[in-house]
């Protein structure tokens, strides 16, 4: 304690007389840590815990505009973005602080893991850390909730119908969960209650929990192959480490923290600077048809898993997937309390946390393009490559008009616009004969309907016409090899293409 | 703990550019209902880019930004056309009162936004164009002979046929009508007055001789134009989107 003057002193030990604080501090900060452990791979923790506190800030200043009831929550998110002086900016730091605490507390359970902190005898920091990522993650989806808008409304409709599949008790959770039967007033006064009171005070409690443990067993020591934590004997190799190579937990290991999360509060405050807050969307409004919903970014991997899952395993995967994942992330202390904590011989860990990152990456990836989707507004909205139709012949344009009126676009891009549920036709001709094409059309197949009872011949004709044109100017349109010769009819863009025989497939 | 000052140094600089973009207001406005959205470009962004091209022009359907096809028809033939869609072509209805998604506000916005952006004061040069719709029937006989000597110049070439019954029977008299008084500008369809989109003057058609040519390739229509024994029954009306 610095020594301000004589009143200052007086008041400190007034305090210190009756708190007896500065024992218990001087303890956990100068307790000794081993030299390696001061890494710059051990800061995620302390700034997952500094973003907290950035959301509890943040959160507390949005709370006192914010309205959580179903009339008025998207105007009152609109006054903060418009009205109230830098309102936008605390959205955005709220928003981007919570990315940035869902990004580091999976990143700081990777590094967990891969470095085995949570054997012997943190296993109870680890069950408490899965708890902690899992109420971040519940925030998450609560705050989206909150930020009633479209994207919101049907979050929120997606997630009662989760909770209404579990069997005989799934009506009951979903009128706990809405506050009713249908997405009303109570309904966001619920998810106001959960994120702003329920979650918040349970997630510090286990965050301060989970620290006090970090700071009484001490910070893992650096693994080392060969190394083997063994119940019998590892306190006491910990200790003798903590000694014998050892630094004061402050300042030797700290001041890494401290820059750390200085410069992650740097980051999203840069970043809710230039891209600003998240919506709101469109007005909440179930009638509002033209809406595409999509959950935020850290929950699209799983919209993608619902989306590509069969019906059939839908309910199973939903209900049973999550307790098994939970199941084993709890069992993994206890599974594994003992034994080699350096990745160099635990290949299996490594490879669990690469397929688990792939995976996660390859299904956040699909819900950002959300290929399994058509495009609803791509016959209207995106316009044919003018390329496409340079030179082409009055039959051609009409099967142009036929493709978009009939709605191909929706599920079929050309020129890089359209849906993505079908192939592109970019160069479809060069790969279809007009027979083929033909067919296809009318009879569907492969996932694709059949046209035949939606189109006039003519107008199967002048489409075909269109698609036959497709191909690249020096690539020539795939023909019949058995009764067809290719004549300059079919080519587009005004240039003749030789006489060719045989298809080039 | 110097960094730890840069850091903070930096996370102040940044809440204070904060204040500055506040006041450039770079958050984007509150997203509107879509039927209350009036803006031109995203009403025809949305609803009409994608067949008449992203500006009025280059797309398969009729050219919009020709400033002669805006001086021949008025107001209330585009709110029809575009409330109601156009019978016999591929021009689907877009009113809320016909199964569209558009209010009669933002028809009455899209036809007011075409006017502002591509219409031109004298487009048709003081010239009294033939009326934009039909009112006599031509002589299919006699249209035979105004097609050879004033359309087969350039519609000789096979791929620029417009007497494929299967075309014909995608497009209606009044596209037709339309297509030769106004032209075509984006894809070198010349108007009623000209030979050709490079000006070269002609002797202007008159309405009879348009009555006429389009009666001629009425008479080119089939009832079964296409492929035969492919598809089932052409449908009735526009098929529902």
């Amino acid at each position: 304690m610095p020594r301000v003057n004589g009143t200052g002193q007086r008041i400190y030990a007034w305090f210190e007389r009756r708190l007896q604080l500065e024992g218990p501090v001087k303890e956990a900060a100068l307790h000794p840590v081993p030299r390696n452990t001061a890494s710059w791979w051990y800061v995620f923790g302390s700034a997952a815990f500094t973003l907290l506190f950035l959301q509890i800030i943040t959160g507390i200043l949005l709370a006192l505009i914010y309205v959580p009831s179903a009339a008025h929550a998207w105007d009152s998110l609109n006054v903060l973005n418009h009205q109230v002086p830098l309102g936008w900016y605390i959205r955005a730091l709220h928003g981007w602080g919570s990315n940035f605490m869902v990004a580091i507390v999976l990143i700081h359970m990777a590094q967990v893991f891969l470095f085995g902190a949570y054997k012997f005898p943190r296993e109870l920091t680890w069950i408490l850390g899965v708890f902690l990522l899992l109420m971040t993650l519940g925030m998450a989806f609560t705050g989206q909730v909150l930020r009633f808008d479209q994207d919101a409304y049907w979050g929120l409709g997606i997630g009662a119908s989760i909770m209404g599949r579990v069997p005989f008790i799934g009506g009951g959770l979903v009128h706990l969960l809405l506050g009713g039967p249908i997405i009303a007033g109570a309904t966001l006064s619920r998810f106001f209650t959960l994120h702003v009171f329920v979650i918040p005070g349970l997630l510090l409690l286990f965050a301060l929990t989970h620290v006090w443990m970090v700071l009484k067993l001490g910070v893992n020591e650096w693994p080392m192959p060969g190394r083997v934590v063994r119940r019998a004997t590892y306190v006491e190799e910990y200790n003798k480490l903590a000694h014998e190579d050892g630094i004061p937990f402050v300042p030797g290991a700290f001041w890494k923290d401290l820059v750390f999360s200085g410069a992650v509060i740097a980051a999203v405050a840069v970043c809710a600077l230039i891209m600003g807050p998240f919506g709101p969307g469109g007005q909440p409004d179930p009638s509002i048809i033209q809406t595409v919903p999509k959950p935020d970014f850290f929950f699209l991997w799983i919209y993608a898993v619902l989306s590509y899952l069969p019906p059939a395993l839908e309910t199973p995967f939903i209900l049973i997937a999550p307790i098994i994942g939970i199941a084993i992330l709890l069992a993994l202390p206890f599974y594994a309390a003992e034994g080699e904590k350096s990745w160099h011989r635990r290949p299996v860990a490594v490879l669990v946390v690469s397929f688990v990152a792939v995976a996660w990456g390859s299904f956040t990836q699909l819900g950002t393009v959300t290929p399994w989707s058509p495009h609803m507004s791509a016959w209207s909205a995106d316009a044919i490559p003018a390329k496409f139709l340079r030179g082409a012949s009055p039959l051609v344009r009409q099967g142009a008009n036929v493709f978009q009126d009939k709605q191909c676009r929706n599920c079929h891009a050309v020129g890089g616009l359209g849906g993505q549920r079908g192939p592109a036709l970019d160069d479809i001709a060069t790969r279809m004969t007009p027979d083929e094409l033909r067919f296809k059309v009318v009879t569907g197949g492969g996932n694709m309907p059949a046209f035949g009872k939606n189109l006039s011949p003519a107008e199967i004709e002048a489409l075909v016409a269109f698609l036959d044109t497709l191909h690249p100017p020096n690539q020539r349109p795939a023909v019949n090899p058995v009764n067809e010769v290719y004549t300059s009819t079919h080519a587009s863009g005004g240039e003749d293409i030789p006489a060719a025989q045989g298809a080039p497939r | 703990m110097r960094k730890m000052a840069a850091v903070l140094l930096a996370s102040t600089a940044a809440v204070l550019c904060g204040c500055h973009a506040y006041q450039r207001g770079e958050v984007s406005q509150p997203v509107p209902r879509p039927s209350a959205v009036l803006d031109f470009a995203t009403l025809y962004g949305q609803n009409c880019a994608a067949c008449h091209g992203p500006d009025g022009a280059n797309g398969p359907a009729t050219d919009l930004a020709n400033p002669e096809y805006l001086a021949l028809v008025d107001d209330a033939g585009l709110r029809k056309w575009i409330g109601s869609g156009m019978p016999g072509t591929q021009m689907p209805a877009f009113a809320k009162s016909s199964g569209g998604m558009l209010t009669d506000a933002q028809v009455n916005a899209i036809i007011a936004g075409m006017r502002k952006r591509w219409s031109r004061p004298g487009a048709l040069e003081g010239a009294q164009p033939p009326p934009y719709a039909q009112t006599q029937t031509g002589d299919a006989k006699r249209g035979t002979q105004t097609y050879q000597a004033r359309c087969a110049i350039c519609h000789k070439q096979t791929r620029d046929e417009i007497t494929n019954p299967v075309y014909l029977a995608l497009v209606s008299d009044q596209v037709l009508r339309t297509m030769i008084i106004a032209g075509s500008p984006d894809i070198g369809q010349p108007d009623w007055r000209h030979d050709s989109v490079d000006g070269k003057p002609a002797t202007p058609l008159t309405d009879q001789d348009i009555n006429d040519i389009i009666a001629y390739l009425d008479g080119l229509r089939n009832a079964s134009p296409g492929f035969a024994g492919t598809a089932a029954e052409p449908q009735s009306g526009a098929p529902a989107r």
